[in-house]
């Protein structure tokens, strides 16, 4: 690749370029140092902190696999918090590719106000994430919520949403739909960029709007998604703070997700060795998920003429 | 074929790369977060069900903006450094210390930050400490003295006690048990909240038809009034007598009533958690067949309309019974000026529970590991804990009882019934929370038995029993690693 320039460099620099060589690392050092002392650093020593039981201020003890151990074998609540997070992942995920890409299509459509509805669906992904869970904490009151009001006036007695242990991991998935509008900006992205020559085409063919979704809009959208479901997933599993902020795991468990139960551990149980355990074993898994996917994708995935 | 070879990057590479390279670089501030600093929205609001009463008074500050560090007066040979819990409107109240205590000690100036203290925020202290910058002194919340010292946090007071002449019987003796861990004292009471007053609306008592100057004197009787008190609208609660869970969160509801029921929920010398002890399990039975008359789902969405503290629906007569701390009086006062209440001792648990059942929470004041002013911090320690002076200014200012029990304040109390009817109670005290170093976990289990019972997942043995083995064998590890 760009080796002929490489190896043209390491013959001998001339001043100039060793002047520039050095002036351009140290432009880069602030960067390079921070990158290797506050992310690399304490990325490798979580690896460390992960085999030892270590609460911040007495040195760390080497406990060996213990901490995977205790979390794979006699954690129940592990397995719980787990459960919770892949439940929310397998419903939020495809629930928000098919609204975003509803949304994304329908916006698509070229009438008066476009940007203005674009502008409309977008705005909720600017709000932040503490702000947007006390305001659905509201919604979903449900004594004094707007979602079970609206639905007490067309005759439904509204559960009792976050409060309830078999409604509160629903709701969540519910409000994640609330913020698909940056997924749904990509995909808007992805919808102009298929060739309009293809549709004229099909049009004049005959094909259904139906068809020219399916045959047409999906193949070259496919990339957009798998990029958009692996980003998903990797979101999931650092699901916190709308958790944190509307019902810190209840009720009954029902919310406790993975990111939550690692925090707790670490913060509120000085047990930093153990959520460093959880967090490589989150990270393995994810690592694992998105391979699974790529791999299954790969024929599914459609990138324009290859 | 050709076309496609000479093509520098396919958007499949691209895409493949990008999301790769996201997802790598997404986990590390996850793995980095391992190291001590907490997640971005982390502390953001104090997780209910906390191991402090207190705490909760904090929630209702917790929108204002942090309070400015205060600079010590001019001048001063040694300047301590001391970080304070609460913020919101209580935040000005402290210069009252501050300024006191400059005045009596004219060598010694006061820093003082504002650092939230509760179980999500401990992180702050720990870093501080680990960092070789600590303040010189903390605020240490009452169940937190044994969890903080085991893990090298605080330094012990021992010889400073005893060089300042501070005997045991100077303090409320569950307030004292708190800061005793293996052998030493680890910090000194400022607080001590007798919990709790038994608060009844006596409106709400005449609109049920009720004697309003006659309070429930039995768990049973609390029953019946609740019956007689609540309105239920088709699925809308509109009223309740009380909720047994909201006593400032699901675990010290269960300590209050626990105890209440004459159950006991550690034996310090075997080192043995007993949150299985039968009456905890009867305590907890009782709140689940509570829970179940109202279903628990209806309750929880009557309750979610309102919070705790000045939130709390007795405030607005929503409810005609709780159990509150002093510091509601003067919340009482400021938020709910027309409602008639009164104050008694908690009602007596069933089959020969012990009477006037109560526990002492409130905030310690210690000494973190690593101060470089020891003399000047034990010097501020031992005036707030001990000085007339502090005493008076904690009583006056922050309606909290001293932990020592000289005070003046206690003379003033006896003309004020209200306080008086609290001062009744902390006398009648004999319980701490559990002192021992996974007192921030034993609470996590306490709150998910309680609401595993109460939504009827296990029963309230069941729960209980897996609380007990779960803390045990938490605390054993404590124990066995050595960590001391």
């Amino acid at each position: 690749m760009a080796t002929p320039a490489l190896r043209f460099k390491r013959r001998g620099l001339s001043p100039q370029q060793r002047r520039d060589l050095r002036s351009g690392l140290l432009f880069a050092a602030p960067a390079i140092l921070g990158l290797l002392i506050f992310v690399a650093y304490p990325v490798l020593a979580s690896i460390y902190f992960s085999f030892t039981s270590y609460s911040i201020l007495q040195p760390p003890f080497w406990t060996g696999w213990e901490n995977y151990q205790t979390l794979l074998f006699d954690d129940p609540l592990f397995y719980t918090t787990l459960y919770n997070t892949f439940y929310i992942a397998i419903f939020t995920i495809p629930l928000s590719v098919i609204v975003a890409m509803g949304l994304a299509m329908l916006l698509n459509v070229k009438v008066r106000g476009q940007s203005i509805y674009r502008t409309i669906f977008y705005l909720p992904t600017i709000v932040p994430f503490v702000a947007s869970s006390v305001l659905w904490l509201w919604i979903f009151n449900p004594q004094y919520g707007i979602l079970n009001t609206l639905l007490w006036y067309i005759g439904i007695q509204g559960p009792g949403w976050i409060s309830d242990p078999s409604w509160a991991k629903p709701s969540l998935i519910i409000m994640n739909l609330w913020g698909v509008g940056s997924w749904m900006v990509i995909y808007l992205a992805g919808l102009q960029d298929t060739p309009q020559e293809l549709y004229e085409a099909a049009e004049l063919d005959g094909a259904t709007a139906w068809q020219k979704t399916i045959y047409l809009t999906l193949p070259f959208m496919s990339p957009y998604i798998l990029f958009s479901v692996i980003l998903m997933l990797i979101g999931i599993f650092q699901y916190f703070t709308q958790v944190f902020v509307m019902t810190n795991g209840g009720p009954a468990d029902a919310t406790r997700v993975y990111a939550m139960y690692l925090y707790q551990n670490a913060f509120t149980y000085f047990k930093m060795g153990y959520a460093s355990a959880m967090a490589w074993l989150m990270f393995v898994m994810v690592v694992l998920l998105t391979f699974v996917i790529f791999r299954t994708s790969a024929r599914r995935v459609y990138y324009g003429g290859q | 074929m050709q076309e496609q070879s000479r093509k520098p990057l396919s958007r499949r590479t691209f895409l493949k790369t990008l999301s790769t390279a996201i997802g790598g670089t997404a986990f590390l501030p996850l793995l980095a977060a391992c190291q001590g600093t907490p997640p971005p929205g982390g502390g953001a609001q104090a997780p209910s069900g906390g191991p402090t009463a207190t705490v909760l008074r904090a929630e209702a500050g917790a929108v204002e903006p942090t309070p400015a560090p205060r600079q010590a007066a001019a001048g001063r040979s040694t300047v301590i450094e001391v970080w304070y819990p609460y913020g919101g409107a209580d935040a000005p109240l402290y210069e009252e210390y501050w300024k006191a205590f400059e005045d009596e000690n004219p060598d010694i100036g006061v820093n003082a930050v504002y650092a939230a203290n509760d179980l999500s925020t401990n992180a702050k202290l720990f870093t501080a400490i680990a960092g070789g910058k600590p303040p010189d002194v903390t605020w240490v919340d009452g169940p937190q003295v044994a969890e903080w010292a085991a893990r090298g946090a605080l330094e012990a007071l021992d010889d400073r006690i005893a060089a300042a002449g501070i005997k045991p019987e100077n303090y409320w003796s569950p307030s004292w048990n708190q800061t005793v861990y293996e052998g030493k004292v680890w910090s000194l009471t400022y607080g001590s909240d007798p919990n709790f007053g038994f608060f009844w609306n006596k409106d709400v008592f005449v609109d049920a038809g009720l004697d309003p100057e006659k309070p429930p004197k039995t768990v049973e009787e609390m029953d019946e009034y609740d019956t007689i008190i609540a309105k239920v609208d088709g699925n809308r609660i509109e009223r309740l007598g009380f909720i047994p869970w909201t006593v400032y969160g699901a675990a010290n509801s269960l300590f209050t009533w626990g105890w209440c029921f004459g159950g006991e929920f550690y034996e310090p010398d075997s080192r043995k958690i007993t949150a299985n002890h039968p009456n905890v399990v009867k305590a907890l039975e009782w709140m689940t067949a509570y829970a179940k008359k109202h279903d628990p789902t209806k309750i929880s969405g009557f309750q979610a309309g309102f919070g705790s503290g000045t939130q709390h629906p007795f405030f607005q007569g929503k409810t005609a019974m709780a159990p509150f701390g002093p510091w509601e009086l003067s919340a009482l006062k400021r938020y709910a000026p027309n409602l008639q209440y009164g104050i008694d001792f908690l009602p007596t648990g069933p089959d020969g529970a012990p009477p006037k059942s109560s526990w002492v929470g409130g905030w310690t004041v210690g000494i973190p590991k690593g101060s470089r002013n020891l003399d000047a911090a034990f010097e501020f320690v031992r005036w707030i804990s001990t000085s007339d002076t502090a005493t008076m200014i904690a009583g006056k200012t922050f309606n909290q009882f001293p932990g020592y029990r000289n005070s003046p304040y206690y003379n003033e109390v006896q003309n004020n019934p209200q306080l008086k009817a609290f001062y009744d109670i902390l006398v009648e005290t004999k319980h701490q929370r559990p002192v021992m170093p996974a007192q921030a976990f034993y609470t996590g289990e306490l709150a998910r038995a309680v609401d595993a019972a109460i939504f009827g997942q296990k029963t309230p043995k069941e729960a209980l029993d897996e609380a007990t083995v779960n803390t045990q064998k938490e605390l054993d590890r404590i124990l066995r690693e050595g960590i001391s």
